[in-house]
């Protein structure tokens, strides 16, 4: 890299770093006040039901986990939450699997969800062929990381022609 | 080579397009260059894989038709592909093609021979080949067979990569393939046009970091004997029909290494290149619409797979839920993106881009051929995006199965109860958006070192960028809002 080129390395470094502040700045604009909320999910050959769950920073969120046809898991990444459920039960089973190895039956999980961004709860128990694409996914906002990365990936579109810049006759630009 | 605006200064030649820097590893590290003129590389080179592969097969047939307690399953679909399409690909170009177990036993009938070479003449060589040594028809000379054998193959990819017995039946049908056809046509037939793996290879090796080239193209026109394509007492015929006097992209040479023992001037060397920056033109419809389909493929695998959505799992998976109606619907939704409108959403950007910049004088089709660069490493970033949680989230499971590859009970190494442990899985979009970036941002590079050959005005050629910039931009934000949105 050239001296000369400095300024337009910065230039563009300054846009990102914008484009993605932008997008933190919105996402924490549109911030919601947190709430309790309860959910029934219902696990089955290969999905849950919601399949996706959208909450708020700080909501205390209360699951109940349902089994409809087989043992099914829950592995909630990012939150140190597993479970399982029998069909047919009223009550099911779960762990902070960075601390124990075995489950305590329960009624219901309850946690705040303190950690914002798009995260995956999985089936944990072999339950079928398509086992280890069975998935859903916790939403909570406001999602940071995909504001920023949205506000990167325009400010990098308009970046490009300083990126590039002027093609020059017979050489590199 | 077209101009746009006739009075402005010429654009960028196309050598020079060709020729960023390159690092000569032969030259820096001779051992190299020994170990792979070595009769006996390739071979050494497949074994483990020719064995690892029979060991699948034997897995898939008769292991546990789980496929999370199966090794064909976990290694192939887990390990392997991530390997494959994360480091061997962008860092190695075609070496999955080096030590591809499948054309084994074709070469072996083709040649008698599994490590020595036979001089001789058989039409078109200076060695002596067996079998029936045919040309194949000029019509399916091109990546169409692949295009269409990847995309119907991947119609069933629930089944692939979930049913150990499916995906050792497809790869048995692969190897009877590989094999009939190197009885009956020349060279490496089913490499070059019939194997659907070989396809996506041949497009993303585009953007590999290295490349096997003739030192000096010079030496190679002024070279008589055309050894590495022709063979020598020294080397086999060129198994991909590639001449390396003329070989500028990494598309259709496999690595096997024939060139370079062949080579009566020692004229042939492996480079390092950067990344996405030497090979950046696709040369026909099939190549660009093989673009169009592992991209379309890579969104299509992450909301099928990777998505919350059981709707279209169910779909997929037709075998166990029988849904036959919902997977037309899937099959033909897949294949009308793939094969119809997102070719035609790229078609409309070029048809924009040519009115914009107001090109009249380029041809729509040179435009078209030549911004398909662009959805290389796109697709080929998509895919590793993709794969990165496949491996970050199911890697565990090649602990467990390492013990027991059949799921029959076995504990070889003691780590069979291995549990099933996601490793930092909350990180991967983390990872994902990054790599999702890089792409967009690879994408438009590749696009204006192209665009800078046809235009040399560059507001003409920053309107020509705009409306595939855009769409380029649409896709990425897709995959964002599917990764992490």
């Amino acid at each position: 890299m050239r001296l000369s080129q400095i300024p337009k390395y910065l230039l563009v470094s300054v846009l990102l770093v914008v484009g993605g502040l932008g997008g933190l700045v919105s996402a924490h604009l549109g911030r919601a006040a947190a709430h309790e909320r309860s959910f029934t999910i219902t696990a089955h050959k290969y999905a849950y039901d919601p399949p996706v769950l959208r909450v708020i920073r700080g909501d205390r969120l209360h699951i109940r986990l349902v089994a409809k046809d087989v043992t099914h898991g829950f592995y909630l990444e990012g939150y140190n939450l597993d479970a399982k459920a029998r069909p047919e039960n009223p009550t099911f089973w779960a762990r902070h699997p960075s601390e124990q190895q075995d489950y305590k039956e329960v009624e219901e999980i309850s946690f705040v969800a303190n950690r914002t961004g798009k995260f995956r709860y999985r089936c944990s128990i072999t339950c079928g062929y398509m086992h280890p694409f069975m998935q859903g996914e916790l939403i909570v906002s406001p999602n940071y990381l995909y504001s920023a990365a949205v506000g990167v990936a325009l400010a990098l579109a308009l970046a490009m022609p300083l990126i590039f810049g002027r093609p020059a006759a017979g050489g590199q630009s | 080579m077209a101009i746009a605006n006739p009075i402005a200064p010429p654009a960028v030649s196309e050598e020079t397009l060709q020729r960023p820097w390159r690092f000569d590893v032969f030259a820096r590290w001779p051992w190299l260059k020994r170990l792979v003129r070595m009769r006996t590389f390739q071979f050494l080179a497949i074994l483990p894989n020719l064995l690892l592969f029979y060991l699948f097969l034997i897995a898939g047939l008769f292991g546990t038709p789980v496929g999370n307690r199966n090794i064909i399953i976990v290694f192939v679909w887990i390990l392997w592909w991530f390997v494959l399409i994360t480091v061997m690909v962008p860092l190695g170009s075609r070496v999955w093609c080096t030590m591809c177990p499948l054309p084994f036993f074709g070469d072996w009938v083709q040649r008698r021979a599994v490590v020595l070479v036979h001089p001789g003449k058989s039409p078109g060589t200076e060695n002596r080949f067996f079998g029936l040594h045919r040309r194949w028809p000029k019509q399916l000379s091109n990546i169409w067979l692949q295009n269409l054998g990847f995309l119907f193959l991947a119609t069933f990819s629930a089944l692939l990569v979930t049913r150990p017995i499916f995906s050792a039946v497809v790869f048995g049908v692969l190897f009877a393939l590989a094999t009939g056809l190197a009885l009956v046509y020349r060279l490496r037939t089913f490499c070059n046009y019939v194997c659907p793996i070989s396809g996506f290879l041949s497009l993303y090796a585009m953007t590999s970091t290295v490349e096997l080239r003739s030192v000096d193209k010079n030496e190679c026109l002024k070279c008589s004997s055309k050894a590495c394509i022709r063979g020598s007492e020294k080397g086999w015929a060129c198994p991909w029909n590639v001449y390396m006097g003329k070989l500028d992209r990494n598309n259709y040479c496999g690595l096997c290494f024939e060139c370079v023992k062949s080579c009566p001037n020692d004229n042939i060397s492996l480079f390092v290149r950067p990344f996405s920056t030497s090979d950046v033109i696709l040369r026909g419809y099939d190549e660009v619409w093989k673009a169009c389909i592992m991209l379309v493929l890579a969104l299509t695998y992450s909301v099928m797979l990777l998505g919350p959505w059981g709707r279209f799992k169910d779909w997929a998976n037709v075998s166990e839920v029988r849904n036959w109606g919902g997977f037309g619907l899937f099959a033909a939704g897949q294949a009308l993106l793939a094969l119809v409108i997102f070719p035609g959403l790229y078609y409309l950007s070029i048809r924009l881009a040519k009115w914009y910049a107001k090109a009249d004088s380029i041809p729509t089709k040179e435009l078209f051929l030549k911004y398909a660069y662009a959805l290389v490493p796109m697709g080929l970033l998509a895919w590793i995006a993709f794969s990165v949680p496949l491996l970050m989230v199911n890697g565990s499971y090649i602990v467990s199965v390492i013990s027991d590859p059949l799921g029959w009970g076995m504990n070889l190494f003691g780590t069979a109860e291995f549990p099933w442990a996601p490793l930092w899985p909350e990180w991967v979009p983390f990872i994902q958006v990054p790599i999702l970036l890089a792409g967009f941002y690879y994408g438009f590079r590749g696009m204006h070192k192209v665009g800078r050959q046809l235009f040399s005005d560059p507001a003409q050629l920053y309107r020509s960028l705009l409306p595939p910039a855009v769409l380029l931009l649409a896709v990425t934000l897709v995959f964002l809002k599917l990764f992490v949105g």
